[in-house]
């Protein structure tokens, strides 16, 4: 892997990146209020490493996609702090958060994450070309050559197959070397070998790339590639495991099935 | 089934506010001109049947001159009143005299009405007297006068002002009464200033025994009928007695054929255009929700329902949103038509009307068309979306994203080509039929090519857009060209709008430009007296002999205009003295010479379609039943200041006792200046009712400027196919954000900010309706160009109004965006991503 290499060496030149990752602090977020309100999160404190690749896992219902939206400051929290890095988001003004999003934090949804009107390449650097900014030439070409996009940057997502469009939205979520990727059932709609070479490129970019990824995820299969695994229940956090396999993620998801 | 429908409606309530809308729309411009027509033909039936008061029988020349409505008839013997009076079954009978006079202002000028101006005599049976006193008294010296609510109001007179009635003799009197007709403040715009019998007689009539009329009044128990014949038979030939009846539905019928007619069809275009446009948002917004439902009816395809049953669920749909948009569009029509009724009446244009005339086939009209259009409109596109596969449908795909067909291309290039063709044809030939079917023609090119430009087009005008706006303008770009059909569809309602205005504003600008070149060809002279066009208007001829004797003016020659029955037929003529008129116009005289002042000349295009030439003999029959045969002497080919028909003065005035000129044409002295020139004759024109006095170049430009007010309400009528054309755009932006509702919040959580967005959405419009108005203005030239030619008058575009037009397009399509670029900004980043 000469690629790894030479991205190690790119990444060294920017401290930026340095204090990566994310964290809460007795995190809570209450939907509706009175007898109705429903409590999604409970006083959740998690740390999501910089330069680890995080799964988030749970029941239905669980919490994980509140969890996943508050960190990443799409939804308020009710109490409780989040941190992006070393910046506290409930503080934020909308103009503010937007700039986050667009700086420090990248996306990959489980579908649609590419506009149908743009190009791959278009779509990668859009988060730039929002900001006005120039993308660093050095890093894209990085980026697309580790997630094998060179000779798609032309297409347009309807000439892509599914793999090859959450290739690009992975390529699109690194380019901005944020501080966290939050990918959302990336492989939700792929097939198990698509899936798979989604997720290696992931780990890839864990391992290779210096990245700090947080995933939520339902899969053990697809836990099974993280460094470690959060698990919810019912809004709290039950369990922490690291280096998780597919089997004991899964004896541990049917033992959460059980206790609900 | 039903009950899917419903549940269909309310589940999706934006969508169902859109489609809506577009229908509301039309059936509200077709509902408002409607009910406008009937309810101005409703006013003007009113009006006859009050135009004679009570009178049930009424007395009159039976030679008819003018086919105009209001046209007035010739005098009769005023002994025809003894003989009626005698008649068994009469109650009461009263002479009626009318005639032109001209009320002066209190700042003694003529007050300006585009009605007739007449003067008479006060009945005093109020049963006769269609007008009724409102303040004051009637007159009991012949100095005395009432005069009408309206142009007491428009000359600042009062009771008790001293002011003075131009018949055209001025005529000094004091206001002693002000009249209304009926609850209106005037007949039309007719003024109506009374004398006593005997100050009209001596005024009006200028004889004592000659009168216009009788009004008669029929004994109890004796019928309008039974009297009018036995009126007639004690009349002498020449005369005729006519029951108010009859003469009301003889008004009505002129009005019908004529006037209302005009106005209804030009109402009914706009109307059709309206409903055009209205289509296409409509198709275009059933084509859109469509797009969005394809999963949905795949989904229920899949379960087992049939296409049918997936088509008859929309067709409900369509139904019931349709059904309920009309009910709402009536009741728009109902606003709209009231809307435009103040418009008109506050413009003056038509007669004053009062409340709203709603007629049977109003509804038989908009409800079918509302409905039927609706359903043509959603079926369309349902028909095709029932047609992709179910398990197609159901997998992820860009339900907008169709390339249009090379067909198309080809089709709709052959169509354009034969289009311009016949329009090119039909200018350069001068044939009318070619550039109008080349016109319509070019219209159906245009909706089946905006498809294909559209991708094109968008790319192109999106260009500054992309370049000017970053990623914003870039994506608005990319969205307009994505969906051809959308975009041509959405910019084609506007094309149509924008079109018109500029086909009307180069086809005016161009009669306009012909009639500057001709006016300004045939009058060379520096000064023209100008009392407009008013028939009854104009100064007394009086005005032109004293002119002459102005030691600075050279040459004077005075214009009037009058009717006869020439061959025939009811004509409108010019009155003049051809040879001085010829001294001073140049007509452009084919055959003999306007040698004489006693020179009977036609026009060159009457000349030919009746086959007369110099030597000819032509009957012509005068307003007060005289008949006369004369002898073409001229044939002339410039029309545009004297018509189709020259009447020498002296054979008019031996059958008028109030001759008028209209104009006055001034050619000066060697040496004399036109300033000095202009204030002599402006001082002149204070005894006759201060007839404007107008250099050449200002003339020219007045003679254009008389149908102003009825072209700023074709703009208004257009201008508001142009509102419903961008409120289809943002329908189509509502839809489309809504559509995109997961992009957007794509765009959102990768940091696009708000602001963004906006501009994006906006952007995405300023493009559609660029698109849509460079196509309209494109088309609107062309075949303006080509209309305007095929009339043989010379291509003249106003460019700043065509500046206005364009810039109204761009701006109006930003203005459009507003509401659906704020939806999308606003759109919750979450619910945006995790929308189904």
């Amino acid at each position: 892997m000469g690629n790894a290499a030479e991205a190690r060496r790119t990444l060294s030149k920017d401290p930026g990146t340095a204090g990566g990752g994310a964290r809460t602090v007795r995190l809570s977020k209450v939907y509706g209020s009175g007898d109705m309100a429903v409590r999604a999160l409970d006083d959740v404190s998690v740390e999501l490493p910089a330069r680890r690749f995080t799964a988030i896992m749970g029941p239905s219902g669980a919490g994980k996609s509140t969890l996943m939206h508050c960190v990443a400051g799409l939804e308020d929290a009710t109490s409780g702090k989040v941190y992006v890095g070393d910046q506290e988001l409930g503080a934020l003004s909308d103009r503010r958060l937007t700039r986050l999003r667009r700086e420090r934090i990248g996306f990959v949804f489980q579908a649609f994450n590419l506009l149908p009107t743009l190009t791959a390449h278009d779509n990668i650097v859009l988060p730039m070309t929002l900001a006005g900014t120039a993308p660093d030439r050095e890093w894209l070409d990085t980026v697309v050559r580790v997630l094998r996009l060179g000779d798609r940057l032309a297409h347009r997502p309807a000439e892509m197959s599914g793999g090859q469009q959450q290739r690009v939205a992975l390529a699109r979520a690194l380019v901005t070397r944020p501080q966290i990727v939050f990918a959302d059932e990336p492989t939700g709609n792929l097939d198990s070998r698509t899936g798979g070479e989604v997720l290696g490129l992931f780990r890839h970019a864990v391992d290779d790339l210096g990245q700090t990824v947080a995933m939520v995820t339902h899969d053990p299969v697809a836990a099974g590639h993280a460094d470690s695994v959060v698990f919810l229940a019912d809004g709290r956090i039950v369990d922490i495991m690291d280096a998780p396999t597919p089997d004991r993620v899964l004896d541990r998801m049917r033992g959460l099935g059980d206790h609900r | 089934m039903i009950g899917l429908v419903f549940k269909e409606l309310w589940g999706r309530k934006r969508r169902m506010a859109g489609s809506l809308m577009a229908v509301f729309l039309g059936v509200t411009f077709l509902t408002g001109t409607l009910v406008l027509g009937d309810t101005l033909a409703g006013s003007i039936d009113g009006y006859y049947a009050n135009a004679y008061g009570k009178t049930d029988v009424s007395v009159r020349s039976s030679t008819r001159v003018s086919d105009q409505p209001w046209g007035s008839r010739g005098q009769i013997d005023a002994a025809v009143l003894d003989r009626v009076r005698q008649v068994d079954g009469v109650a009461n009978a009263e002479p009626v005299i009318e005639g032109s006079g001209q009320l002066l202002a209190k700042d003694g000028t003529t007050i300006q009405s585009r009605g007739p101006r007449t003067a008479g005599n006060w009945m005093t049976d109020p049963k006769l007297n269609p007008y009724r006193l409102a303040e004051g008294r009637a007159p009991r010296a012949p100095n005395e006068v009432v005069i009408n609510r309206m142009f007491a109001d428009e000359g600042g007179l009062a009771i008790g002002d001293r002011t003075a009635v131009l018949t055209p003799e001025r005529v000094s009197v004091t206001v002693v009464g002000i009249s209304m007709f009926g609850e209106e403040e005037a007949f039309g715009e007719t003024s109506f200033t009374a004398f006593t019998l005997d100050g009209a007689r001596e005024h009006v009539a200028k004889s004592p025994d000659r009168i216009s009329g009788v009004s008669i009044s029929a004994d109890d128990g004796v019928s309008a009928d039974e009297l009018a014949a036995r009126v007639k038979s004690v009349l002498p030939s020449g005369t005729e007695a006519v029951t108010t009846e009859a003469q009301v539905e003889e008004g009505m019928s002129e009005v019908e054929s004529g006037f209302l007619n005009i106005f209804r069809t030009v109402l009914g275009a706009f109307g059709a255009v309206a409903l055009l446009v209205a289509a296409f948002s409509i198709h275009n917004t059933f084509a859109i929700t469509m797009a969005q439902r394809t999963r949905e009816s795949a989904l229920l395809r899949a379960l087992g329902a049939g296409r049918r049953q997936v088509l008859t669920i929309v067709g409900f749909e369509a139904l019931v949103i349709g059904g309920a948009a009309t009910v709402a569009g009536l009741a728009g029509g109902m606003g709209f038509a009231e809307l435009l009724r103040r418009l008109f009446t506050g413009l003056r244009i038509g007669i004053a009307m009062e409340g709203l005339t709603v007629s049977a086939t109003t509804l038989l009209i908009a409800v079918p068309v509302g409905l039927v259009v609706t359903l043509i409109a959603a079926l369309g596109p349902a028909v095709k979306a029932s047609r992709v596969p179910p398990l197609a449908a159901l997998r992820e795909v860009a339900a907008e994203a169709q390339r249009p067909s090379a067909a198309r291309a080809v089709v709709g290039g052959v169509l354009a080509a034969v289009a311009a063709g016949a329009v090119v044809f039909g200018a350069v030939a001068e044939r009318m039929t070619a550039a109008g079917a080349g016109a319509l023609l070019a219209v159906v090119a245009m909706v089946v090519l905006g498809p294909a430009a559209a991708r094109p087009v968008a790319s192109l005008v999106g260009g500054p857009a992309a370049r000017l706006r970053g990623v914003p303008g870039a994506l608005a770009r990319g969205n307009a060209s994505r969906s051809p059909h959308r975009t041509a569809g959405a910019a084609a309602a506007l094309m149509i709008g924008v079109g018109v205005v500029t086909l009307m504003t180069v086809f005016i600008g161009s009669l306009g430009a012909s009639l500057e070149n001709s006016v300004a060809g045939s009058f060379k002279g520096p000064i023209v007296v100008n009392a407009g066009n008013n028939e009854t208007g104009g100064f007394s001829t009086r005005l032109v002999q004293e002119a002459a004797k102005l030691p600075q003016v050279s040459a004077v020659a005075g214009v009037g205009s009058g009717n006869l029955r020439v061959d025939g037929e009811p004509s409108v003529v010019s009155v003049a003295d051809p040879s001085a008129l010829g001294r001073v116009l140049d007509l452009g005289v084919d055959q003999g010479a306007l040698s004489d002042a006693g020179t009977f000349a036609v026009s060159k295009s009457v000349a030919d379609e009746k086959g007369w030439s110099t030597g000819s003999q032509v009957d012509v029959t005068f307003a007060d039943g005289a008949v006369q045969r004369l002898t073409v002497g001229a044939v002339y080919e410039n029309t545009d200041l004297t018509g189709d028909y020259l009447v020498p003065r002296s054979e008019w005035d031996a059958h008028t006792r109030q001759p008028l000129d209209n104009r006055a044409f001034v050619e000066l002295a060697p040496g004399a200046s036109t300033a000095a020139v202009v204030r002599a004759l402006t001082d002149l024109g204070k005894q006759y009712g201060a007839p404007e006095v107008q250099s050449r170049d200002d003339f020219v430009a007045s003679q254009t400027e008389e149908q102003q007010g009825f072209i700023t309400v074709v703009y208004g009528l257009l201008i508001l196919a142009i509102v419903i054309a961008l409120m289809g755009i943002a329908n189509t932006l509502s839809l489309a954000v809504h559509e995109r509702t997961r992009e957007l919040g794509l765009l959102r959580a990768v940091g696009a900010t708000r602001p963004q967005i906006r501009s994006m959405v906006r952007w995405e419009s300023v493009i559609v309706a660029l698109f849509g108005t460079a196509g309209g203005l494109g088309l609107g030239l062309f075949l303006g160009w080509g209309l305007g030619g095929a009339l043989g008058n010379p291509f003249a575009s106003p460019v700043a109004q065509l500046v206005v037009i364009a810039l109204v397009g761009a701006v109006a399509g930003a203005l459009a965006a507003i509401r659906p670029a704020r939806r999308a900004a606003r759109l919750a980043i979450l619910s945006a991503i995790s929308a189904p």
